[in-house]
């Protein structure tokens, strides 16, 4: 097979002693970030773009990969140990493995998640490897009404489908839009929202709006809380994880089950591991309760943590294909993935394959690398993993706030780039602070211009006949099943809003004017 | 003062549920988001009609400015009156959810109650206030610091303002041991510097202190 030979000379490059010391920095970054609750993959590259400027692009990165993969191991720690998922991907594990660490088996759990994450990444991987080369062949025929089909329904999909709220989700997009839209206009060169500053040209730098949403607007709202929240009692973890045989004959058909669920929705921008992690926690809860199987729910099950984190990471590595071959983000991480991507002159899609073939298959073969790295990691040194819990907040959220400011400076050495940090970072607030939500702003500042080009390469070509939007068979099947995804959430939310106002306590501001 | 005469409907009194209807405002300080949104389309409306064209292609860069506006415009409007419609207190169960993804959907999928899917966290508060409120002042000391940061970093150099902000951010967000901190603060922009200027090649300011290091 020709994926096998190219996928070997990648293994080749990224065997260098170099480089392999590029995913162990990565790996222990990524499970870092991953064990803190509240920081994630997507903060982390953010941070770390500006920092990697001098490297290599191949190095970046392989360290990338290592971050990307590793926040997905990491974060079910916190949600075993403390139980608050690091990270959204990690909730749907931490029902059952809190419940195993209540009951004395934080270890067990804890290696479960480490082996779950590990099968899931390895065969999503694998996947990846023959399945993007296909990826790429049905790629060249997309046609700029094609991508803005994609670039539709993955704003669609995030801001309203996945989303709590669709009209704040569609106000998130919109603000991303408008970010998306400052600087001088690549087809005709008209500056557009510049206030007629010349360091507005370029646009907004892609590492301020994420550095700034992400990493200071949590600053900002930890700060707003902090008073206010109380912490979480800490399960101690005794002993090695380890796994005997029969934990992993019972884990593993969970395992498999959840790698289903997740490879699938790597490719579907539906914002990530969220929707198949709970899918794949669904049901292992329905076979448990046909089977009568005891532990679910009351002690915990071993199951109940191996198929979430199976899906959680078979959904990063498939997501990955999707982000390579097809230059889709399907989540914000993988956004992040893309802006790192442009910032060093590449744009993910077909032609990646063939412009930068050999740091490509140096990649995917550094991903393997990185998951054996991570298991590694994670199931040796899972208790020192914990002890990073105890840092004081204030010392960590004071760190992210410098390389927050850190990183922002170094790109450009531009004060007014800081101020605009600032008030993206309020922003991140205020949308914290409302409930919005901080994926769609990222999707529609990454693939805002992306949609816009292809939009006008569009109607320029049909001279403004809007048909050829859905001329064409792709099209079609794309906004049929966005229409259709549209309707079903549409039914769900009035269906719910429905039942929370028949069981909501009635405000009655005469009664209550104290 | 409870109020329990009422058969049909579970109203609560101000001691079940702490919340304050006191003015227009109570419940509706989240109007401050559409009204941004709405100057921000104001902006970009302004912005696009005044735009100096260059080129002839069509569609032009006009076109999907104009896509953006409406949306913002229409979508500003909706939320507008939603919060006119029902006023919205912090929720403490609401804490900690990520807008992300609808708590809804997710229960669907996971056959799981709403309330189950982020963690109860019942500790009460440090202060005795209302937990789902935010705490301005703390905000407050965090935003003048980093504002502070911007206007010293030329004149006092990375190494002192960047301490200083994490100095501050520190004793904002509940340290209590300030010359550990300070020294902690000095060690970790330092470091910075040294990592910046020997290994990347990236030069930080260094201010005043430009002759003597």
């Amino acid at each position: 097979m020709d994926s096998i030979s190219l996928l070997m000379e990648g293994f080749s490059q990224a065997l260098t002693p170099i480089n392999l010391m590029w995913v162990v920095i990565g790996a222990i970054l990524g499970t870092a970030v991953g064990v803190l609750p509240g920081l994630g993959s997507a903060m982390a590259v953010a941070l770390l773009l500006p920092i990697t400027f001098s490297l290599d692009p191949t190095a970046a990165f392989i360290m990338f990969a290592g971050v990307y993969f590793g926040g997905l191991f990491g974060d079910s720690t916190s949600g075993i140990l403390l139980n608050t998922p690091g990270n959204s991907s990690a909730i749907a594990s931490t029902f059952e493995g809190h419940r195993m660490a209540l009951d004395g088996r934080a270890a067990k759990a804890l290696a479960t998640a480490a082996m779950g994450a590990f099968i899931g990444g390895l065969i999503a991987t694998t996947v990846v490897v023959f399945f993007a080369p296909v990826l790429v062949k049905m790629a060249t025929a997309f046609g700029p009404a094609e991508y803005f089909a994609l670039a539709v329904f993955a704003f669609l999909a995030i801001s309203s489908v996945v989303s709590d709220s669709v009209v704040k989700g569609l106000m998130s997009l919109g603000i991303g839009l408008v970010l998306a839209l400052v600087g001088v206009d690549g087809p005709s060169g008209t500056p557009r929202f510049t206030l007629g500053m010349p360091q507005l040209f370029d646009g907004m730098s892609i590492v301020v709006i994420t550095v700034g949403l992400l990493a200071l607007g949590e600053v900002l709202h930890i700060a707003s809380r902090i008073h206010r929240d109380g912490t979480a009692v800490r399960i101690e973890s005794k002993g090695r994880p380890r796994l005997e045989l029969s934990d992993i004959r019972r884990a593993m058909p969970a395992w498999l089950r959840g790698t289903a669920f997740g490879v699938p929705f790597g490719v579907i921008p539906a914002g990530g591991s969220e929707v198949p992690t709970f899918m794949a926690y669904g049901l292992e809860k329905k076979l448990a309760a046909r089977n009568g199987d005891t532990d679910f729910g009351s002690t915990g099950s071993i199951r109940g943590v191996a198929a979430p984190e199976a899906a959680a990471n078979a959904t990063a590595g498939t997501a990955m294909g999707a982000l390579l071959a097809l230059g889709l983000p399907t989540s914000a991480t993988a956004a992040i993935m893309l802006a790192a991507f442009q910032q060093y002159g590449m744009q993910p899609g077909p032609l990646l394959f063939e412009r930068s073939g050999p740091m490509v298959w140096t990649l995917l073969a550094s991903l393997f690398i990185g998951l054996v790295v991570l298991l590694v990691l994670n199931m040796q040194f899972a208790v020192l993993w914990a002890k990073l819990l105890l840092i004081p907040r204030h010392y960590l959220y004071a760190g992210i706030a410098v390389l927050s400011v850190l990183g922002v400076y170094a790109i450009s050495s531009s004060i007014i780039d800081l101020w605009i940090l600032l008030g993206v970072g309020l922003l991140g607030f205020m949308m914290r602070r409302y409930k919005f939500p901080l994926a769609p702003v990222l999707i529609a500042v990454i693939l805002g211009p992306l949609a816009e080009t292809e939009l006008r390469r569009a109607l320029t070509v049909s001279e403004g006949n809007l048909s050829i939007l859905i001329d064409s068979p792709v099209t079609m099947v794309l906004y049929g099943l966005l229409a259709i995804t549209l309707v079903i959430t549409g039914i769900q939310h009035v269906r719910h809003s429905r039942a929370a106002r028949s069981t909501a306590p009635k405000f009655d501001a005469d009664r209550l004017g104290v | 003062m409870k109020t329990t005469n009422d058969a049909t409907a579970t109203v609560r009194s101000a001691e079940d549920y702490p919340v304050r209807i006191t003015s227009f405002w109570s419940g509706r300080s989240e109007l401050i988001v559409p009204a941004l949104v709405f100057a921000l389309a104001g902006f970009l409306t302004y912005g696009t009609a005044t735009m100096d064209v260059m080129g002839t292609s069509i569609p032009g860069p006009q076109f999907f400015p104009t896509i953006v506006c409406v949306l913002l415009f229409v979508v500003a409007a909706i939320h507008t009156v939603q919060i006119l419609r029902t006023r919205r207190f912090p929720q403490e169960e609401s804490e900690g959810q990520n807008a992300d993804f609808s708590t809804d959907l997710l229960g669907d999928l996971a056959d799981t109650e709403r309330s189950s899917i982020y963690g109860a966290t019942t500790t009460p508060s440090a202060t005795g206030k209302r937990k789902a409120y935010s705490d301005w002042k703390t905000l407050g000391m965090t935003v003048g610091a980093i504002a502070a940061f911007i206007l010293a970093l030329p004149v006092l150099g990375w190494i002192l303002s960047a301490a200083g902000l994490f100095w501050v951010i520190c004793r904002a967000l509940g340290s209590r041991r300030p010359l550990f901190d300070l020294s902690v603060a000095i060690l970790f922009s330092s470091v910075i510097q040294l990592a910046f200027n020997a290994g990347l090649g990236l030069n930080l300011p260094s201010g005043f202190l430009e002759g003597l290091i």
